[in-house]
């Protein structure tokens, strides 16, 4: 308590400090005055009286010190002395200061942000009560290219009933409405929960109730619960929106009342709109879905029981799984490869995200890595010109600890600087990285800013700081040092050379890293963008025109499709239209894999199972809407579906050769088997005539690869989803509001959503790897500058320390393309030891990387030797400036500079 | 060395609050007069090591100082026994009473003494 007393009156006595010692010095006055006053009626002459007063107080400049020492704190009057002697020196050379502040604000924001984001989304706990008990489980069938297979409902039963290290159990499935009765009639994100599901997320309202126990079963009446997002950003907060009525469409209508608004939360596993009950989907209700263990819709939750562990869990869901596949081995053939595992839901929600957020924490990491290099070279250049000013502080007495404390108080201060510039570059930067990186977590939607920017800044800005104090080397009192005191010039020392060097050659090397990886990225972007897709993307427009199917009979909709495709045919600019099921990749996986299917006449071999293909419904013209030719037999005509006797099918090129090789396929017959079609209602285990073969369609892949499709006319199928797809012989967008007029016209209610040409639908899916392109493209061209005005500075210094060994060689009949080529050779050395160092830098990084993350690919041969070409033209360039300063010494004025 | 100047500061630290005990609020050079007088050559030859004392005193709150008029009415700085400062001494009176009891009985004992 005292001794705490003490240091904050001593902290405060540190500022001020002249008043201090104005009183002191009085009190000292004072005092020799009393004694020399009573010296004086003791007899002695005033002389002696006074030398005698002095006598008796002793040492007064050391009396001084230890008042001083006393009052105030000693460290601390030296950081702020050299703090102001540090500022005034770093004045001096604005230049120099400029440059290290931007190099570093630069690495350290960078870093700063990079982290903010990490921490935001991979680290901090979410929101739900509980988090560390909330399991999400995780089904996968790795045979059909399943990576994250839902569950149904009696594999959810079995597992609810067998599980005792999980308590509670709670499901979500995810569904597309069209919603109509708030605002525009409009296709939605929605979510199907159970009553448990948010008690089991541990989520609670910030505006009424949310889904409760009592609102399952087929008896309930519908309810609606609104995310946060979709509150706040749709319908403007606006709290009298609770108890409105809604009609849900999917298949089969329902109203359903809003109660509630969820509060902010990471939405998994989908990014919905709103959350309804079971009741708001027929679909969900019907005894098909119920009772059939391969209808799989579902994603589970669970809370870990008291006591019970992850790994108890883990363990004993691999138990209760593996008794369930031996009782039911039909629904789980051994070549499918159904698995089963239990996750933390927090890992499972960052797991996307880990891979792209480590690698790019990795490359701030090397940015900051280079903009030290580069700093720690400036600093060292700076030295050597200082030697000269250091040698005399030693030579008067400065102790090397006290030469590297100034050293250290300019670092700081030009780190300290840095950090706040780059802190606050950071804000902004992180708002923009996380729309980048939502597109991998939502959850870096709801990243906020806060005070771990500012430590991780100051954390960087003291390690750079130390760092870079400690890279040049002091003057030492012996012979050497004092010949730099007695000329006062510039001489370079071998070691501070190589130390240069060093610092040079890291920078190439973790440019070239950087470089290496963007290129990387850069050619498989340029690749996608290349590859073909069998369709005239330019040309097409697709459409969502969602089926509605409230109040009308199927007949009703398909006659509306009908209308709908000759009215629009009929506008000027339109050549061909058509409906479709899905939109081409933006659309991809709505069906899974496909469904299993067979040919007449197709061997079974037993053990093997039907293969998948996709189901697809189109209308008449679909084809040449999208400029896909039929390859064999012809397109559907109006009067196909219409005969119960005769059903027809097209399909695609890869599955007629697969299942009638050899054969014509024309007039074979294909049928589905898939367990799960009898749950879907239109199905029908019909022996379907085969009437053309088209070339392949992958609209699941951005890179096309041989597809199995097999398509049914809009006639006879049942119809979900509804992409109207124009073929226009003029701009796309120009018919847009033509359509969106007509179909509205003919109903009010129905939505005419996210009109886009085919084109820029892939461009939209693309986008995640065009903007891993442009940051590490942008990281790589920043990491390039920094490392080119790196290579330039220390040639350029090099070659101003050796201006009087290049006047000799002039002299001595040099030519001046040797001196230019010599340099130029020495900054290609170092770019080569740099791309050396780099290449086997990056290898290495790759490899560890490759351990913790396993989608890590190493670049290919092209990318590598365009980094390594571009880096060593880069130092060629940036040394042709030093270079052409050498050959241009005046030889006298060389030879005089000494 | 530090020992020792520790041994003396703290030495010279309570004769400085018994000396403002006694006789009330004193300017620097009063109380280095009155601590001459009693302990003899103990300030003779420094007397300055008097003002880093009265000065950590003060940081710690055992005593108070203001400006003042000297008996010449001249400006001197006065200082002053606070309440805190008080109690210190009185603790540290009873420290030293028992420690040099302690050293008093430890020097008596002779050889034989011992069991």
């Amino acid at each position: 308590m005292k001794s705490l007393r003490r240091f904050f009156s001593r902290l405060a006595g540190v500022a001020p400090q002249r008043e201090q010692d104005e009183r002191l010095r009085e009190e000292i006055a004072e005092h020799i005055a009393l004694q020399t006053a009573e010296n004086l009626r003791a007899g002695l002459s005033p002389d002696e009286a006074r030398r005698q007063a002095y006598l008796k107080f002793g040492a007064v400049e050391v009396m001084k010190q230890d008042y001083r020492a006393a009052r105030g704190l000693p460290w601390v009057e030296n950081l702020l002395q050299d703090t102001r002697f540090a500022l005034r020196a770093l004045r001096k050379s604005p230049a120099f200061l400029i440059i290290t502040v931007l190099t570093l604000a630069l690495g350290i924001g960078a870093n700063a942000a990079i982290f903010t984001l990490v921490r935001g989304v991979l680290l901090k706990p979410l929101v739900n009560r509980g988090e560390e008990r909330l399991i999400y489980l995780h089904q996968s069938a790795k045979g059909i290219g399943m990576e994250n297979e839902t569950f149904s409902v009696p594999e959810y039963q079995d597992i609810q009933a067998a599980m005792h290290t999980i308590s509670d159990f709670g499901d979500f499935s995810q569904i597309g409405f069209t919603m109509i009765g708030l605002g525009e009639p409009r296709e939605i994100r929605g979510g199907v929960v159970g009553g448990s599901y948010f008690s089991v997320m541990g989520l609670h309202p910030v505006l009424g109730r949310l889904i409760e126990p009592r609102d399952d079963g087929p008896k309930a009446a519908g309810v609606v619960v609104l995310t946060y997002r979709f509150w706040t950003t749709s319908l403007n907060s606006d709290p009298s929106v609770i108890g409105k009525s809604i009609r849900l469409g999917s298949i089969g209508d329902r109203f359903a009342t809003i109660i509630g608004v969820l509060e902010p939360s990471v939405p998994y596993p989908a990014d919905t709109e709103i959350i309804a009950n079971i009741v708001t989907s027929p679909h969900h209700l019907s005894a098909t879905m119920v009772k059939g263990r391969v209808h799989r819709m579902t994603e589970l939750f669970g809370r870990l029981a008291p006591g019970a562990t992850l790994e108890q869990a883990r363990a004993e869901l691999r138990t209760v799984y593996a008794a369930m596949l031996k009782a039911h081995p039909e629904a789980y053939p051994k070549q499918d490869d159904f698995q089963v595992d239990a996750r933390m839901l927090r890992d499972q929600i960052t797991s996307p995200a880990r891979t792209i957020l480590l690698v790019l924490l990795a490359s701030s990491g090397l940015v900051f890595i280079i903009a030290c290099s580069n700093v720690a070279n400036l600093i060292l250049a700076r030295t050597v010109r200082r030697e000269g000013e250091l040698a005399i502080r030693s030579a008067l007495g400065a102790s090397k600890r006290a030469l590297r404390r100034m050293l250290l108080a300019e670092c700081l201060l030009l780190c300290g600087l840095g950090a706040a510039l780059g802190v606050l570059s950071a804000r902004p930067m992180v708002a923009i990285l996380a729309r980048y990186a939502s597109r991998f977590s939502v959850r870096a939607l709801d990243l906020t800013v806060d005070s771990s920017l500012l430590w991780v800044g100051a954390g960087l800005a003291l390690v750079g700081a130390v760092v870079l104090a400690y890279v040049p080397r002091l003057p030492t009192a012996d012979a050497s040092g004092s010949m730099t005191l007695a000329s006062g010039s510039v001489r370079i020392t071998g070691s501070t050379r190589r130390r240069q060097r060093v610092f040079v050659v890291t920078q190439i090397a973790a440019s070239f890293v950087l470089l290496a990886g963007a290129s990387m990225l850069i050619t498989t972007l340029i690749a996608l963008q290349k590859t073909p897709t069998g369709l005239d993307t330019r040309r097409v427009l697709s459409i969502n025109v969602p089926a509605i199917t409230y109040g009308k009979t199927t007949r009703e909709v398909i006659d509306f499709y009908k209308e709908s495709i000759r009215q629009v045919e009929a506008l000027p600019g339109v050549d061909k239209t058509a409906f479709g099921l899905v939109t081409p990749w933006r659309d991809a996986g709505s069906f899974g894999p496909g469904f299993q299917f067979s040919a007449e006449g197709y061997p079974h071999v037993p053990g093997e199972e039907d293969p998948h293909a996709h189901f697809r419904v189109i209308s008449p013209g679909f084809f040449a809407a999208l400029g896909v030719p039929i390859l064999a037999g012809r397109d559907f005509n109006d009067l196909d579906g219409r005969s119960k006797d005769d059903p027809v099918v097209i399909i695609s090129q890869t599955l007629a050769l697969r299942m009638f090789p050899g054969q014509d396929p024309l007039n074979q017959r294909v049928y589905w088997t898939d367990p799960v079609i009898e749950f879907i209602p239109g199905f029908t285990a019909a022996h379907y005539r085969v009437v053309g073969v088209s070339a392949d369609i992958d609209d699941e892949h951005v890179v096309p690869g041989p597809t199995l499709t097999i398509y049914q006319t809009v006639e006879e199928a049942p119809i979900f989803g509804g992409r109207l797809f124009v073929h226009a012989s003029g701009d796309p967008y120009a018919l847009v509001i033509p359509i969106t007029r007509i179909i509205r016209g003919m109903s009010a209610e129905q939505p005419v959503e996210r009109a886009a040409t085919l084109e820029d639908v892939r461009a939209e899916v693309l986008t995640p790897e065009r903007l891993n392109s442009l940051v590490f493209g942008l990281f790589a061209a920043v990491a390039l500058a920094i490392a080119v005005v790196g290579v330039a500075g220390v040639l350029a210094f090099s070659v101003s320390a050796r201006t009087r060994e290049f006047g000799i060689r002039l002299a001595l009949g040099s030519q001046p393309q040797n001196l230019l080529k010599g340099v130029i050779v020495e900054g290609a050395l170092m770019a080569a030891a740099g791309v050396l160092a780099g290449a086997a830098f990056g290898f290495v990084l790759a490899r560890l990387l490759g351990g913790y993350i396993p989608d890590i690919k190493m670049p290919g041969a092209l990318p590598v030797a365009v980094s390594a070409a571009v880096l060593l033209a880069a130092a060629v360039v940036a040394s042709m400036l030093p270079a052409a300063r050498a050959a241009r010494v005046d030889v006298m004025q060389a030879l005089r500079s000494e | 060395m530090k020992q020792k100047t520790d041994v003396q500061q703290g030495t010279l630290a309570l004769m400085v609050l018994k000396t403002l005990d006694v006789l009330g609020p004193l300017h620097g050079y009063g109380i280095a007069r009155r601590i001459e007088q009693i302990s003899g050559d103990l300030l003779a030859v420094n007397q300055g090591t008097l003002y880093p004392v009265l000065l950590k005193l003060e940081q710690e709150g055992a005593i108070a100082s203001e400006w003042g008029a000297s008996e010449k009415n001249r400006r001197a700085r006065f200082y002053r026994l606070t309440r805190a400062g008080r109690r210190q001494l009185q603790s540290e009176t009873q420290d030293w009473a028992q420690t040099s009891a302690i050293i008093a009985r430890f020097f008596q004992v002779k050889a034989e003494d011992l069991p």
